[in-house]
């Protein structure tokens, strides 16, 4: 299965003036690892969000497996996963029922509900905790049972927005290790991160800067385009590159991530 | 339909699983219920008054006796200086003063119409004319007694040639507990559905959930109706409690039909939870919604008719009250309880209730957004 599954052409997003996300035009393949990179403010968030339905693009094309963001949005958000840069389940329910309502939600068969239940809590290594409240999980387990719900009905693409930040390092790299899974059975993930080894880990890396692209490729071809040896390096050349025209053009770079 | 249920299920978990809160939704409405009683009264009682009797005569000490006799009037004191009387209304300590001029037992007795002069504190206006009324009453009742016993046969000249027969329907004892506690059932039910459902919206934009449903297939109408139909049944039930406590514990009459009245909440509920999701549309956070909630709560509770009479507000407030849905449901609830009114005497009210119910509610649900951005 080798069809794209996000698309976008010349996609554009406005806040009055300011430009969030400024021309950016991509292809993600299904089951490919995309990584979205750039300093705060560079637009990554506002790029997810536009793709999931939560923001109108205000000029440019784009559609999510197969479906148009302007006119489809509601058969767009019954085949992706959203995870949001802030924990976004119910702390006051347990786990079990955080689990139970989004599958609900999304229109799980009791049974289906029943079995994704249990493998969430196996493989998130939440049984023991299927009966306490959310408020009290630990915060990366709390980050699992956020990617665990918005997995739930097995979407063909999910966004992951900032997902490790605030995340200990062994956690970390064990949610990859759950993504790398997810992304090995089809499904296709689009990531932002401002981790920059964790850039490594994605098939192809987007770094954005002030709304529009600067780079694209596989983190291999960057490393040797710019002759790096780490993600790092790539990054802090091509935008230390980016903020020195900046400010020949005279222009005021970083301005603060819209909502 | 599914999707609903979910979203039921959530929200009654959540609202039972605060337990503070479910004390708040069903101790304090009571609590309210029975210190509001007790403490909104139109009844004057016990109004503090201080003769100044320079008659000294069995007649002015019969005049005394009459208004102390009741519960109206409680004996401050006696004096023979109007200044002290004076000085007691600076103090707090006297509110009425009631003068007895030299003679008068003499006047009275001869058959001459005698004055007394009454002095009131006028800055609780309302009170002291009710004050002043009471004693206005004890006077001519105290003039035709006594005519009567001076001299029994001849029928007494001037005051009492036509007699008063005073009937008072629908509350004989004038009790204003019959009158208020319906209406703060109307209080109660406004508090409630506009307050948790406004809260409760506002919290899941706060922490972020609203823009996680907003990504999931469930459809706006979805969503409110998971969230209102927990608190259209918690108002119910409330409305069960205060009920309750109104017809067994203050022993107010219900002289109408409970089906009736449960049917026309509905279509207060109506107005009242479109508030609430309307409160949530403007505001962004859980603080912001209570101002606004309190801001709403404050203008309807003062222009309903609750305790302050719609009749004596100036014409151009008295047709902004029309305007309020509370208003009518408040006249509704009372006329169902004191007058047992079938729905045709109601319509009067029921009409423009449900206009604006319905109107609110679903100019509210179209400004209601799931997207956030």
């Amino acid at each position: 299965m080798h069809e794209t599954s996000v698309t976008t052409r010349e996609l554009t997003r406005r806040f009055g003036r300011f430009v969030a996300v400024d021309r950016v035009s991509i292809e993600v393949g299904s089951g490919e690892i995309f990584g979205f990179l750039g300093a705060n403010g560079a637009g990554k968030t506002t790029l997810i969000r536009v793709l999931c339905g939560l923001l109108k693009p205000t000029t440019g094309e784009a559609t999510v497996a197969g479906y148009d963001v302007y006119t489809q949005s509601e058969r767009i958000k019954q085949n992706i996963g959203y995870m949001s840069q802030r924990f976004s389940l119910y702390e006051d329910l347990t786990v079990a029922e955080n689990i139970e309502f989004y599958g609900g939600i999304y229109g799980l068969a009791r049974t289906k509900l029943r079995q994704k239940e249990k493998e969430i809590l196996k493989n998130f290594g939440l049984h023991r905790h299927a009966d306490s409240l959310t408020a009290g999980l630990p915060f990366g387990f709390k980050q699992r049972l956020a990617l665990g719900c918005a997995m739930l009905h097995e979407p063909p693409i999910l966004f992951l927005d900032e997902p490790t930040s605030g995340v200990d390092p062994r956690a970390r790299r064990e949610f990859w290790d759950t993504i790398h899974e997810t992304a090995g059975r089809g499904t296709t993930v689009l990531v932002t991160t401002h981790f920059m080894e964790e850039a490594e880990y994605c098939n192809r890396v987007l770094i954005m800067h002030v709304g529009r692209i600067i780079a694209l490729d596989t983190p291999d071809a960057l490393k040797s385009r710019f002759e790096k040896r780490t993600m790092q390096e790539v990054f802090l050349e091509l935008v230390g590159k980016e903020i020195g025209e900046t400010r020949t053009r005279g222009q005021h770079g970083e301005q603060g991530e819209k909502p | 339909m599914r999707r609903i249920v979910h979203m039921t299920q959530k929200e009654f978990r959540q609202v039972f699983r605060d337990k503070p809160m479910v004390a708040i939704i069903f101790a304090v409405p009571i609590v309210q219920l029975f210190i509001l009683a007790f403490a909104i009264t139109t009844e004057v009682k016990h109004t503090k008054l201080m003769v100044v009797d320079y008659d000294r005569s069995t007649v002015s000490k019969d005049l005394v006796l009459a208004f102390v006799h009741t519960d109206r009037f409680d004996l401050a004191g006696h004096t023979t200086d109007l200044r002290e009387v004076r000085e007691g209304m600076r103090g707090w300590e006297v509110q009425m003063g009631l003068v007895i001029p030299a003679g008068f037992g003499a006047d009275l007795v001869r058959g001459l119409k005698p004055q007394v002069q009454v002095v009131s504190d006028g800055v609780d206006g309302n009170s002291s004319g009710i004050a002043t009324g009471y004693a206005h009453g004890i006077l001519a009742g105290f003039g035709a007694d006594y005519a009567a016993v001076q001299d029994s046969g001849a029928p007494p000249a001037g005051l009492s040639s036509v007699r008063m027969e005073e009937r008072m329907w629908y509350n004989p004892d004038l009790s204003s507990q019959q009158f208020m506690v319906p209406g703060i059932v109307v209080v109660l039910l406004t508090i409630l559905p506009m307050m948790l459902s406004a809260m409760s919206l506002v919290k899941e934009k706060e922490i972020g959930t609203m823009e996680q449903l907003s990504v999931t297939p469930l459809r706006k109408h979805q969503l409110l109706a998971g969230k209102l139909i927990p608190f259209l049944f918690l108002s119910y039930v409330e409305l069960a409690i205060v009920t309750t406590v109104a017809v067994l514990i203050f022993r107010i009459p219900m002289n109408g039909s409970y089906m009736l009245l449960a049917l026309l909440a509905l279509l207060y509920l109506f107005a009242t939870l479109g508030l609430g999701i309307f409160i949530s549309t403007i505001t962004r956070s859980q603080q912001q919604a209570m101002f606004v909630a309190w801001f709403f709560m404050v203008f309807m509770i003062m222009m309903s008719g609750f305790f302050i009479p719609i009749e004596n507000m100036p014409p151009v407030l008295q047709k902004l009250t029309h305007l309020n849905t509370m208003r009518y449901f408040m006249s509704i609830i009372r006329d169902i309880f004191q007058k047992g009114s079938s729905l045709p005497f109601l319509l009067r009210d029921v009409v423009p209730l449900a206009a604006f119910g319905l109107t609110i509610f679903s100019v509210s649900v179209l400004a209601f957004r799931k997207r956030v951005g």
